[in-house]
């Protein structure tokens, strides 16, 4: 352990300590390595201060660690007791830990910090441990300093309540000085938690003039910093401070740095949307503020970055929906006007948030004629050269299409399928994915009619596009078609797609076919089932992938639910016993995926039916060499005495039970082990059937 | 970008003095990863300066103080511990040292060759992906049903070394007879405090304890197995030490894995086109040609020696054609290589079968889409 070092950082703790008129208390501890036990507390002072306590602390049967040191400055509060030392020493721990030399305890020690904060009590915690962090953290590691940043933010009881809570702000306010942007967010992000515990007047006391401080810097970290805290004051001031703060924030809009416009501009829809919130609610806000909102929003749509441009975006949202809210459709053409900028806008970014939010900028001018205006726009983004932006319109497309069809359903049809059927050709395959997850939405919005004569077509198309995750996309959300069309004709003209993605190399997008059989089943009935699809579903079963396997399996004590028992004893049973004849079956695989199928079709079968086929073929199965066999055997064998007895009662007890007895001796662990659980079963389930 | 997927043992070696200070400015050199062509010059010197090193070994088949607890708890503990670590959930501490104890005791009654009974599905590294041995288990069935044999590399590289690793030796203790775990180079204490398992454990515990409890257990594992007789399966490839099975049976395979020997190169060597025996760039173990496969087969009457321990795209690939077959089962190893992983599935008849299979999708993961980074501005 680095003794030196820790030394050095107490050394300058203690005097900034001292330099500093307002610090009255500095605890700090000694880095020794104390192995977590310690037995001896040792307060003295250092750099020629008068001792205050030197108090030696017996431990009971603690054995001999380490010592701390504690410095109190001259100027202390009254000297401890030794009471108060004896409860000190495993805070002093704590904080020895806060010293540790190692970051990884460091960061332990700083998440503890709550915990020091209830031992030392209010007052300690107000006089000792805010000024030992606000001297000791600047200097730490940017993790530890984010936790402490993160912990600050819940330290308003700690402290004594929301009277006492101002003193957390200078703490805070050198941390949110940090250049990294995770450090100066927690900073930022606790001093808003604790403002909401302050009246009033202390926001005008201490944030106001907090916030005026940061802006004012010449430092852009400072200025971002109090971009984020507007927040909190902008709605608890008098309207005429309202206006000055608004004036200090356009200031940041027009910043220099273009990472302080960037903050800025991201944060003004809150603040906007918070003004909206609070209108007119008594005493808070009563003027819109329009002329000094709108310049910020000009400045933004105008400014030379891209990523600070996009983000006005969010901001005219925003300023839509207070004017909405004010029932101001007078600015309506000039905003509108500057949308139609922003979608032309040669920067990608600038479109690509466009079109990300295309939906919600077309509800909030809230007007078919607007919505119709939007059309072409529209159009163009979806033939946009980037394919992000088309990636992103594409995802918006069914919110908006409800929209154009509310105000003009041949525009959609007329204008707009055109264009979705040749993104659907997309060159880029994220663009049709995307595009695939969408468009099955359009459906209920099309109705029966216009889905069967455009839509249909395009999904067919796309099942059988070569990239997977498109196929996946349409397959996984039929369920809406179906709801629109109707199964019959959704199953006519899908069923060519579907059998062949059923043998699709990519697993997922066969165990999303399986998973849609039973829906199409129970519509297509038991005839045009078995013709359509009853090879398909037995051929499952082979599949090289155990998941496929086991969806098959499922998937056939499903249709057995639905055709019943004969169906089930013509169609499936016998062509699984038919395997016992085949070659296959000299492949532990295939024996257990028979075994297996029959196991989960004994709930949804009748005694009669299992006695006379399942059980005589799994009991065949008792003597196989391979011990997973038969320890499945084992298992079965419960379910099938469960369903036979009392009905069958002598295959239960004359037949499985000694097959059981026999199997507790078998040579494998495994099947002993199932073969108990049997027992325990069968047995109980004997019992249970005699009462 | 086809090359060795591993490490140099020099890394490790370089780093061995200075891990107990300063593990943590190793993370750097863990994704070294595909870099397989930094060839090591000074083999010889690194390799001479290792051998007083190899002292720091678990003592064999110390008394562990077992419980002795009904055989119902333990399993029921057991599959309490299988359930929270299907769900990527590391376990405590304290429950990480009851489950290396228990599996100590049934580790230390492996062989060094290990025999193994078919039918069996064989897989290769896996490398910390939790998600993707999830996936495995999707493609070849769940254990017990399936009979499983693991041939190393369980931890570093990938995010969820702990989860991995806890999740097999647990399943290794509940299902002894079910699934087999061999050793892999990275099974060791060198290799995993330059490669990630180290750190993953202090970042996951807070202590290097778990690290410690695992890496003694890693000296259990056994280091080869013997498929019904005729399949071989270890990590790396043979040693010029080793002619017959038998040799590998005198071994004493309880200790950290030495910088050189028989048992090095079981867990280091590479199948090469070049014939015969040569220096290995990983700067440990050796290189073996087709000729010398051909022999070790045919001396110990095999028809396959199965390994893994190099990154192959197709997931498996028969490095010596019918005589060494090299699998792969962490696919898009590191989160980049793009390959796909396999793993083989030998019946009663002996017939095998490769299964490939990609990435697992988790999930709720964001789809990464381009963004500019903040320092352009």
């Amino acid at each position: 352990m680095d003794t030196q070092q820790t030394n050095d950082r107490t050394a300058d703790a203690g005097s900034t300590a001292s330099a500093s008129d307002t610090s009255t208390v500095n605890i700090s501890a000694n880095g020794r390595n104390v192995g977590s036990y310690t037995s001896v507390t040792d307060y003295n002072s250092s750099s020629g201060s008068v001792p205050a306590a030197n108090t030696a602390v017996a431990a009971g049967s603690m054995p001999e660690g380490g010592e701390q040191t504690g410095e109190v400055d001259a100027n202390g509060t009254e000297g401890q007791t030794e009471g108060q030392v004896e409860e000190l020493y495993p805070i002093a721990l704590l904080m020895d830990e806060l010293r540790h030399d190692d970051v990884a305890a460091r960061v332990q020690a700083m998440k503890r910090l709550d915990t020091i904060a209830i031992a030392l009590g209010p007052e300690r915690t107000r006089k000792e441990l805010i000024p030992f962090l606000e001297d000791v953290i600047p200097e730490d590691e940017d993790e530890v300093i984010a936790i402490a940043a993160e912990e600050l933010g819940k330290f308003v009881s700690l402290v004594g309540g929301p009277e006492y809570a101002p003193q957390l702000v200078p703490v805070l306010e050198k941390i949110s000085a940090c250049e990294e942007p995770i450090v100066r967010e927690k900073a930022v992000a606790s001093l808003n938690l604790i403002s909401k515990s302050l009246s009033d007047e202390q926001i005008q006391q201490t944030f106001l003039p907090l916030i005026q401080r940061l802006a004012k810097e010449r430092w852009f970290s400072l200025h971002i910093a109090a971009a984020g805290l507007f927040e909190s004051v902008l709605i608890r001031v008098p309207s005429d401070i309202r206006t000055e703060l608004l004036k200090l924030y356009f200031d940041l809009i027009q910043d220099d740095s273009p990472m302080v416009r960037k903050a800025s501009a991201t944060e003004l829809p809150k603040l906007i949307d918070l003004l909206a919130a609070n209108f007119h609610t008594p005493d808070t806000v009563n003027e819109f503020h329009w002329d000094i909102i709108t310049s910020m929003y000009e400045n933004i749509v105008n400014d030379n970055q891209d990523s600070v441009k996009f983000l006005a975006v969010d901001v005219l949202i925003s300023i839509l929906s207070f004017l909405q809210l004010l029932g101001d459709r007078t600015h309506h053409p000039e905003l509108f006007d500057s949308l139609l900028a922003l979608i032309n806008d040669p920067s990608w970014r600038v479109r690509y948030m466009v079109a990300d939010r295309f939906d919600k900028l077309a509800e909030n001018f809230d007007d078919d004629s607007y919505t119709l205006k939007l059309v072409p726009n529209l159009l163009s983004l979806m033939k946009d050269n980037e394919a992000e932006v088309r990636k992103a319109i594409s995802k918006e497309l069914s919110s908006f299409c409800k929209l154009v069809n509310k105000a003009d359903r041949s525009i959609m049809i007329n204008d707009i399928v055109p264009v979705i059927s040749q993104l659907s050709m997309d060159e880029a395959e994220s663009v049709r994915s995307a595009l695939a997850g969408e468009i099955t939405g359009l459906a209920p919005i099309f109705g029966k009619d216009a889905t069967i004569k455009y839509l249909l077509p395009i999904f067919v198309d796309m099942l059988k596009d070569e990239f997977s995750e498109v196929r996946l996309n349409i397959i996984s959300k039929l369920q809406v078609v179906n709801d629109v069309i109707g199964i019959q004709l959704l199953s006519e003209s899908l069923l060519p797609a579907i059998t062949s993605l059923s043998n699709d190399k990519l697993w997922r997008v066969r165990l999303a076919i399986i998973q849609q059989i039973p829906l199409l089943a129970e519509q297509l009935g038991v005839a045009f089932f078995n013709e359509a699809l009853g090879q398909l579903c037995m051929d499952w079963l082979w599949d090289p992938v155990y998941s496929i396997r086991e969806a098959a399996i499922m998937n056939l004590q499903k249709l057995t639910k639905f055709f019943g028992e004969d169906w089930c004893k013509k169609e499936l049973i016998k062509r699984i016993l038919e395997k016992k004849q085949s070659k296959d079956f000299d492949n532990f695989i295939c024996r257990i995926t028979c075994l297996l199928a029959l196991d989960k079709l004994i709930p949804v079968l009748s005694p009669k039916v299992i006695s006379e086929d399942i059980y005589p073929f799994i009991d065949e199965l008792k003597s196989d060499q391979v011990p997973n066999i038969r320890f499945n055997v084992a298992k079965s064998l419960a379910s099938i005495a469960e369903t036979l007895y009392p009905e069958y009662k002598t295959i239960v007890t004359d037949k499985i039970v000694p097959t059981l007895e026999a199997f507790e001796n078998d040579d494998d662990v495994d099947v002993r082990f199932y073969t108990k659980q049997s027992i325990e079963k069968v047995n109980k389930h004997l019992q249970d059937t005699k009462q | 970008m086809d090359v060795d997927s591993d490490v140099q043992m020099d890394d490790a070696v370089d780093q061995r003095d200075a891990t107990s200070q300063a593990v943590t400015e190793n993370n750097e050199n863990g994704m070294n990863a595909g870099d397989g062509d930094a060839v090591m010059t000074s083999t010889d010197s690194s390799l001479s300066q290792q051998e007083d090193t190899s002292t720091e070994v678990g003592k064999p088949i110390q008394q562990a103080p077992i419980s002795t607890t009904d055989p119902t708890t333990k399993i029921n503990t057991l599959d309490g511990w299988i359930d929270q670590l299907k769900q990527c959930k590391p376990l405590s501490e304290s429950s990480v040292k009851e489950l290396c104890d228990m599996a100590m005791e049934v580790l230390k009654d492996e062989e060094n060759v290990q025999p193994v009974h078919v039918p069996v599905t064989i897989c290769g590294d896996i490398h910390g992906q939790f998600h993707d041995l999830m996936e495995l288990f999707k493609i070849g069935g769940p254990c017990p049903d399936t009979n499983y044999l693991f041939m190393g590399d369980y931890v570093d590289r990938g995010y969820y070394s702990v989860e991995t690793v806890s999740f097999l030796v647990a399943m290794k203790v509940r299902y002894p007879k079910r699934i087999t775990i061999l050793r892999g180079n990275h099974e060791s204490r060198q290799i995993t405090q330059v490669y990630g398992f180290y750190d993953e454990c202090f970042r996951k515990y807070g202590s290097a304890n778990v690290w410690k409890m695992f890496t003694d257990l890693f000296d259990y594992l056994p280091i080869t197995a013997l498929v019904d007789n005729s399949i071989f399966c270890l990590h790396g490839g043979l040693s010029p030490m080793i002619e017959t099975i038998d040799q590998v049976r005198e071994l004493n395979r309880f200790q950290e894995v030495p910088h050189e020997g028989p048992m090095c190169d079981l867990l280091w060597s590479d199948p090469d086109d070049r014939g015969g025996w040569g220096i290995s760039p990983r700067g440990a173990g050796f290189t073996f040609g087709q000729d010398i496969s051909e022999q070790f087969n045919h001396t110990n009457g095999l028809s396959l020696t199965a390994r893994a321990h190099q990154l192959v795209m197709e997931g498996y690939s028969w490095s010596h054609p019918d005589l060494v077959v090299t699998i792969f089962s962490a696919p898009n190893y590191c989160y980049r290589c793009g390959n796909q992983a396999a793993i083989m599935e030998v019946d009663e008849n002996h017939n095998r079968d490769f299964l490939q299979y990609d990435p697992s999708i988790r999930p709720g993961e964001p789809t990464v889409t381009r963004k500019t980074p903040d320092y352009f501005l």
